[in-house]
């Protein structure tokens, strides 16, 4: 017997608390807690499955340590069961998976088809490259047509070599005449354009439009002759420029009939003054 | 609702944006073979149709015009292509000339009568087209 520390009563031992106030007895509690383990442990080395044993069916105990036959035999079946039931719990997941991998592919694929068929050449890139490649050799080919005075021939040129917009650096001491050579070959382009116009009444007469843009080219021209001409750095340059100017103004002369006083007042003139002026002569009004 | 399941609805869902992105992918593969022999217009012909109007009506500033542009492009004219760039060279020369007689520069006045010269005898067919053009720039304006 033992005495209660709680409430002083007297008690077997067995018991894990007093019958009296219900204090627990801690020795008596750690045993039953060790004998239920112990049960659990039992359990589970009897838990077993049931084989077909030289014709009759058995519950034979899984080992974890299979030693017989019949304990391997048992381990298997325990393990397939244990599979075949994870996989039914996960059934289609992977077809599932399988589906939406063939979907994303066949979308890929065609994603790429579609690309190709849309897919544009791109020469530029090719005449880009080439100019990269011959930078210096086409920079001589443009001083050539600078000497002869083609200025026309040498924007084109620059153009269809892509050098206008991303010109090497063997082309840097070009810049200042390739700038007035620009507003230069518009001049002269829509000059021609308004000199060669259709004298058809039936032709679309896109004079004014073409006017337009003419004046508004030549102030262009002369702005940037300006900015240039004053820079030193494009010396080499200045009779070519003065040579672009020599000559617009000798076919303003020219083609707009007009005496060296009528086209300094030209030149002075607004843009508006400029057209009207224009469309006078061309008009014939 | 254990893993599995909702493993199974996301992937339920996937498909279903999947299946209308592949379907989508579909359309658009289709119209790209379509697109690839899509009838293109042959440049020859266009081109010197176009030619063939403006010369029709002496419009000889829209040939400049459209010579100036495709120079950007190709300094040599396209194969098929040559008469347009001859015409519109010749007529460019022939403005160029009074330009050169007017400040006087004596080489490039006969240089450029040389190039006139030449190609007036390459136009061929188009030699009238020389003789309008002579006409618009010496009547000018």
């Amino acid at each position: 017997m033992i005495t209660c520390r709680s409430c002083g009563a007297q008690f077997d031992p067995a018991l894990v608390r007093c019958p009296y106030c219900g204090t627990a007895y801690a020795p008596a509690e750690q045993g039953e807690y060790m004998g239920q383990l112990e049960d659990i442990r039992v359990d589970l080395e009897n838990y077993g499955m049931e084989v077909d044993i030289g014709g009759r069916r058995e519950q034979v105990p899984v080992n974890p340590n299979p030693q017989t036959m019949e304990q391997f035999d048992a381990a298997y079946t325990d393990t397939k069961r244990r599979v075949i039931g994870s996989a039914l719990k996960t059934g289609g997941l992977a077809k599932r998976a399988a589906i939406l991998m063939v979907l994303i592919i066949a979308s890929v694929i065609m994603s790429v088809i579609s690309s190709a068929n849309y897919a544009d050449p791109d020469p530029e890139a090719d005449i880009r490259r080439d100019a990269a490649l011959h930078a210096a050799e086409y920079a001589a080919e443009a001083e050539g047509y600078l000497e002869r005075g083609e200025y026309t021939e040498y924007v084109s040129f620059l153009y269809a070599h892509e050098l206008m917009n991303f010109p090497p650096s063997n082309f840097d001491h070009l810049k200042g005449v390739t700038y007035v050579a620009s507003e230069y070959y518009e001049c002269i382009r829509y000059m021609e354009e308004i000199v060669l116009r259709s004298d058809d009444p039936d032709y679309f007469d896109g004079l004014d439009t073409d006017i337009g843009i003419f004046v508004r080219a030549v102030d262009g021209f002369y702005e940037v002759y300006e900015v240039w001409r004053e820079s030193e750095k494009y010396a080499d340059y200045f009779a070519c420029m003065d040579e672009m100017k020599a000559e617009l103004e000798a076919a303003m002369r020219v083609y707009f009939a007009m005496d060296e006083d009528e086209l300094q007042a030209f030149l002075a003139a607004s843009e508006a003054q400029k057209a009207v002026r224009l469309e006078e002569v061309l008009r014939h009004e | 609702m254990n893993k599995a399941k909702i493993a199974k609805v996301i992937l339920n869902i996937l498909i279903v944006i999947a299946s209308l992105a592949c379907l989508a992918m579909l359309f658009e593969m289709l119209g790209s073979f379509k697109y690839a022999n899509r009838e293109v217009e042959d440049p020859v012909e266009t081109g010197m149709g176009v030619f063939e109007y403006d010369l029709k009506h002496r419009a000889y500033g829209e040939i400049v015009g459209s010579w100036y542009v495709d120079r950007m492009s190709s300094m040599e004219a396209p194969a098929g292509l040559e008469p347009t760039y001859r015409v519109a060279e010749y007529a460019h020369t022939a403005f160029m000339s009074r330009v050169y007689e007017e400040t006087g520069d004596e080489s490039a006045a006969a240089s450029c009568a040389e190039r006139r010269e030449n190609l007036r005898n390459s136009l061929g067919d188009y030699g009238y087209a020389a003789d309008e053009v002579d006409e618009m720039i010496l009547n000018s304006p």
